[in-house]
Order: C-alpha cells, then sequence, then structure tokens
C-alpha cells in the first residue's frame, strides 16, 4: 500500500468513527431529553395532587363545621397528611432547579396560611359550637383568597413546566436533525473516499501485477541464462576432459618415440641430430605440464571447498621441509615466522605455499646467498601473510599481468615455468574470498601478500566462467 | 607353461600399447602380453570366446592393464563385467589411462580396481611407472588361485 492509499483509508476511518462518536453522543443526549420530559410530566402531576389534597382538606373541615361529627375530621386529617407527603416530594423532585424550588417557597407560605385558616375554624367549632362554625363557612372569605392565590400559584409553575418542556423537545428535535445531516453527510463522504480508495487499490493492483508479471519474465530469462550457463559449465567440463585424454596421449607419443629414437639409434646419430631430438622430447614435455597445469587450474574452479580450521603454521612448515631438501645444494636462509590459524581448504592452501615458495626458490636461484621469508602482518584489520624473498623480482608497472594465466614476466631463457602457478594461487585465495597482491623491485625481490577473507559458501552453484575467459585470452 | 599369458593389455592407442611392451620388456618383467584393443575384444578373452574359445578359465592372466577410453564397451564396464563373474572377480586390474579425472578415480574404486594410473607424459616417468606396476604385481604380489575366485574358493573349503 502506498502512502497515500493509507492516509486515504485513515481518512475514511477517521470519519466514520467521528461518525459513531456524534451518534453516541446524541443518542445519550436524547436520552436525557427524554428523562426531562418524564420529570417536567412527573412535577405537573404532583402539582395537580396538591390541589387536590387541599380541595380534600377542605372538605373534610367544611364538614366538619357543619355537622360537628368527629369522622369529617378523617378526611381533613387524610388530606392534610398527604399534602405534606406530596410536597416532600415535590421538593425532592426539583431539588437541582433553583427556578421551581423558588416557585414552591413562593406556594408554602399560602398553603402554611390556608392550612392554618382550616385548623382555626375546625378550633372555633370545636370550642364555640355550630354558629360560629356556620359562620366561619359563611364568612370564610379568606379561604377563598388564599385558594385562589394558591391556584395561580400552581397554574404558573405548571406553565413555567410546560414551557421548559416544549423548549426542551424543541433542543432535542433540531439537534437529532443536525445530527441526521451529520450522519448522512459523513457516510455520503466516507463511502466516496472508500470509493476512491477502492480504485486507487485497484490501479495499484494492476500495476503491481504488472510488475510481478515483469519480475517472472525476468526471472524466466535468469533461469534460462542459468541453464544455458551450466550447459557451458558442462560443456567447459568435458573440454578439460578431452584435453586431458586426447591431448595428453599425441604429447606421450612424441615425448615416448623420440626417446626411444635416442636410446635404440642416439649412437648412430650426430651430435647435432641427437640435440634436435632431445629439442623435440623437452618440448612434448613441456607442452605436457602446461595441459597439466591448465588443468588443475580448472579443476581448483569446479572444486568444492573443504573448510577446516588449519592452523597456517604447521601447513607452511611440511612445505618448507618439502622444498629445503628438492634444493638441499643451495644457501637458502629460510625466516619462517609465526601464523594464524584460519578456516580453508588446506589441501588448497598448501598448494598456494607451494607455488609462493617455490616461485621463491626459482627467482632467488642466482642469488650466492637466497634469504626467504614468511610471516604475518595486520592492514586494516585483516591479518596478511607475506611471502619475501631477495631474488629477481619484477618491474611493478607489469604487477596487473602477474596473476594471468600464461603471463610470465622472465625470460624461459632467465627462469623456467609454464606462467600458470600464480594463477593458480590467485584463483585459490579469491575462492577464499581473500585477495592477493605483490610488491617488488627489479634486483631487489619481490615480496606476495595474501588475506583469507570469509570463504564461499556455495561455490559449486556458481558458474566458474574465468577458466573460458582466460583460456579465450590465451 | 612359459607361453601362459601373464598380462593383458587393453588399451587402444597402437603407440601405448608399444611404449608399455617397450618398457615391460626392458625391465625384463613380462614375456608373454596379450593386447586388446577394444573393450569387447578384452571380455572376450577374459570370458574364453569369441576368438578366444579355446582358451581355458583355468589360466587367467596375472593382471589386466586397462584405459578406460575405449572403442564399443569402455573400461570401467569391462572391470564391471570382471568383477561381476566369480571366474573373474579376483583377477588383478590395474587402470592405465591418460586422465585422472576424479570422477573416474572414484567410479574405478567403487567398482573394485586394484590401482589407478595415469599415463606420465614424461618418457622416464612413464617407463618407471610401467616398470614399478610391473615389478609389483609380476614380481612381488601374491595372485589369486586360477578360476574360481578366492571368495568361492573359501567357502567351498
Amino acid at each position: 500500500m502506498t502512502p497515500s492509499s493509507k492516509a486515504i483509508a485513515a481518512c475514511a476511518l477517521l470519519i466514520v468513527v467521528c461518525i459513531g462518536a456524534l451518534s453516541f453522543w446524541s443518542e445519550v443526549r436524547n436520552e436525557e431529553d427524554r428523562e426531562w420530559v418524564t420529570h417536567t410530566l412527573l412535577v405537573v402531576e404532583k402539582l395537580q395532587a396538591i390541589r387536590i389534597d387541599i380541595t380534600q382538606a377542605e372538605t373534610g373541615q367544611r364538614g366538619y363545621l357543619l355537622t360537628g361529627e368527629e369522622k369529617y375530621l378523617e378526611p381533613y386529617q387524610a388530606g392534610r397528611d398527604q399534602l405534606d407527603r406530596d410536597m416532600a416530594e415535590l421538593r425532592d423532585q426539583t431539588s437541582d432547579n433553583p427556578t421551581e424550588q423558588a416557585a414552591i417557597l413562593r406556594l408554602d407560605p399560602l398553603i402554611a396560611a390556608r392550612l392554618a385558616e382550616l385548623s382555626g375554624g375546625i378550633e372555633l367549632r370545636k370550642h364555640s359550637g355550630l354558629l360560629a362554625g356556620v359562620q366561619a363557612v359563611a364568612y370564610g372569605n379568606t379561604g377563598g383568597k388564599w385558594m385562589g392565590q394558591i391556584a395561580t400559584q400552581i397554574e404558573e409553575m405548571r406553565r413555567a413546566e410546560d414551557q421548559l418542556l416544549s423548549s426542551r423537545l424543541g433542543t432535542a428535535s433540531a439537534s437529532t436533525r443536525k445530527m441526521k445531516v451529520v450522519v448522512v453527510c459523513g457516510n455520503a463522504l466516507a463511502i466516496l473516499i472508500l470509493l476512491v480508495k477502492g480504485l486507487v487499490i485497484h490501479r495499484e493492483t494492476g500495476r503491481r501485477n504488472l510488475a510481478e508479471l515483469n519480475l517472472k519474465h525476468a526471472n524466466e530469462r535468469l533461469e534460462r541464462r542459468t541453464s544455458e550457463l551450466s550447459e557451458t559449465n558442462i560443456e567447459l567440463e568435458s573440454f578439460a576432459y578431452s584435453v586431458a585424454h586426447d591431448l595428453r596421449a599425441p604429447l606421450r607419443h612424441l615425448a615416448g618415440y623420440s626417446n626411444v629414437l635416442l636410446q635404440d639409434y642416439g649412437p648412430q646419430l650426430e651430435a647435432q641430430a641427437q640435440r634436435n631430438l632431445q629439442k623435440i622430447a623437452d618440448g612434448a614435455q613441456k607442452m605436457g605440464s602446461l595441459v597439466d597445469d591448465l588443468l588443475s587450474l580448472s579443476k581448483i574452479g569446479r572444486q568444492t571447498l573443504a573448510l577446516e580450521i588449519t592452523a597456517l603454521d604447521s601447513l607452511l612448515r611440511q612445505v618448507v621441509e618439502e622444498l629445503a631438501h628438492e634444493c638441499s645444494g643451495r644457501d637458502i636462509d629460510w625466516r619462517i615466522g609465526e601464523l594464524f590459524s584460519a578456516e580453508c581448504d588446506s589441501g588448497l592452501i598448501k598448494q598456494v605455499f607451494v607455488n609462493l615458495l617455490s616461485n621463491a626458490v626459482k627467482y632467488t636461484g642466482k642469488r650466492e646467498h637466497a634469504v626467504i621469508e614468511v610471516g604475518q602482518t595486520e592492514q586494516n584489520d585483516e591479518r596478511v601473510v607475506f611471502v619475501r624473498d631477495n631474488g629477481a623480482g619484477f618491474e611493478m608497472q607489469y604487477a596487473g599481468k602477474l596473476f594471468g594465466v600464461f603471463q610470465r614476466l622472465h625470460k624461459a631463457r632467465d627462469f623456467e615455468g609454464t606462467g600458470v602457478g600464480l594463477a593458480i594461487v590467485q584463483r585459490i585465495i579469491r575462492k577464499h574470498g581473500g585477495r592477493i597482491w605483490a610488491e617488488a623491485e627489479p634486483g631487489h625481490g619481490a615480496t606476495f601478500f595474501f588475506t583469507l577473507g570469509s570463504p564461499e559458501i556455495k561455490p559449486a552453484t556458481q558458474p566458474e566462467l574465468t577458466v573460458s575467459e582466460e583460456v579465450m585470452h590465451v | 607353461m612359459s607361453n601362459e599369458v601373464e598380462i593383458l593389455l587393453v588399451d587402444d592407442s597402437p603407440e601405448d600399447v608399444e611404449l608399455t611392451i617397450r618398457a615391460l620388456r626392458r625391465s625384463k618383467i613380462a614375456n608373454e602380453i596379450q593386447v586388446a584393443e577394444d573393450g569387447v575384444e578384452a571380455l572376450d578373452f577374459l570370458f574364453c570366446r569369441g576368438s578366444h574359445k579355446d582358451r581355458a578359465f583355468s589360466h587367467p592372466p596375472k593382471l589386466v592393464l586397462l584405459d578406460l577410453k575405449l572403442p564399443k564397451i569402455d573400461g570401467l564396464e569391462v572391470l564391471r563385467a570382471m568383477r561381476a563373474d566369480p571366474r573373474t572377480k579376483a583377477i588383478p586390474v590395474v587402470i592405465l589411462t591418460s586422465s585422472k579425472e576424479q570422477k573416474d578415480v572414484i567410479k574405478g574404486y567403487n567398482l573394485g580396481v586394484n590401482a589407478f594410473v595415469q599415463k606420465p607424459v614424461d618418457f622416464e616417468q612413464f617407463g618407471e611407472a610401467i616398470r614399478q606396476i610391473g615389478m609389483f604385481w609380476m614380481l612381488i604380489n601374491q595372485s589369486p588361485p586360477p578360476g574360481e575366485s578366492a571368495e568361492s574358493k573359501a567357502q567351498g573349503a
């Protein structure tokens, strides 16, 4: 998903969440409004009940005044009691509304005055007899006056409640209407955004499918190329095999028959003829070595590294011992330092030492006192092995050619060689993930340096192309 | 007994055959050498059939020098056939070839070859290799009894 499409999705989600929150809030408000409506109706009902209570008390009192019978005092008293309860309830119901509380405070003295009048009439009838009672009923003008005020007050309160109710209902319906607009518009917007988003996803999917298709094609091309390469590799292997078998046989015959000729007819031949025959035999011999070297070079390319922790020290000492034995007639000062241990293919690294030290022995051949030094040093946190000699050396401008196949920096007349040894060394070092380089000065010897980096994990799966490249250069 | 075949030399190159026989003769090792120029000829000789049907299994060669790249049937097939038959199973076989291709070496030993030698290009080294092979297998080594393989003999006894 691209950042823009993520933003679009987030936007739509935000709108939907907001609509949800608004709906919830509006629902809560509606609930409150409904509670208020109920409350108002309860208050109105209670006000009604209070009027009835007073009327009941009045009726009971009037009955007593006229008859003097105690039984009429019961409804009177019940009315008063009910009135007290209803007033208390009204106070409770309006406790959170100061305006209503104020109205009740205004109602209270009126009711108290009317009740006092009623009980005063009863006292008069009790102590002064029927006449006084009748007079009290007949001239009870003040009763009418109080009752009128009470009714007015209650009516006022009822109207105030009605107004409150209608204003609350108005607010509620307005907010519901607004809410409806918000919900409808918001949902429409969210749907629109999601549609746009869907369109974007559709187009992105199209692009992605196209990219995947391209990638698939690229992979197929790569696989084809890989299989072509491995075919080339197999061809190369069979080429190497036929070089080994088919080329070596005629060479062996050349060397063999010229030697047979020398053995059988040598004595009858002139010295020049013998020399020429020997040259043929030597040439065949030399070409045999070239073929063998080339084969071992290509073999290293195909070989899988057999890695193990190896003490380079002991490997080196073996090689030096063998070499020193071979050149026992010479004055060579071997200076062998301490070397580190490394994870490497010990057979191949031994080959590296053999080739480098044989070179050192060879190129110090014209020194009366040869010095060959092997040791380790450090460069950029990397451990480096060096092989130094005081031999012929070479000019640094040709250093680039040093490791090429069949590349030689010396005349065959001066120093023999096939020009494959250092190419083999370089291939082994590279296969181990290391580097090799050299420093030299003509007449003052040469120093070869190499590192053993991280060895190839799966060398077998990597097509070895350099063999054919190098063979081409030849 | 002197004309019994001591070495069967299987090689399709007349030059190699000539140089090998010369080297053997000069080190005075073998007199009776039979040459087979392809795998079929080698098997005919070993199994006493075709042009060799008059030969007897009781007189096997003391050594087979076997090249690998041969016309018709190659050297490894010859070796396989020899090792599969109790009558030829125990005859010493030395592969003598131009190549030392690792897969051939491995296959050769898996099929039960006794030695694997690459023909050196150098004439002197070649002569020396042939001399040592002849010396060891003809003179130093104790050959298996003729006919049945050593193993089946031991079981019969």
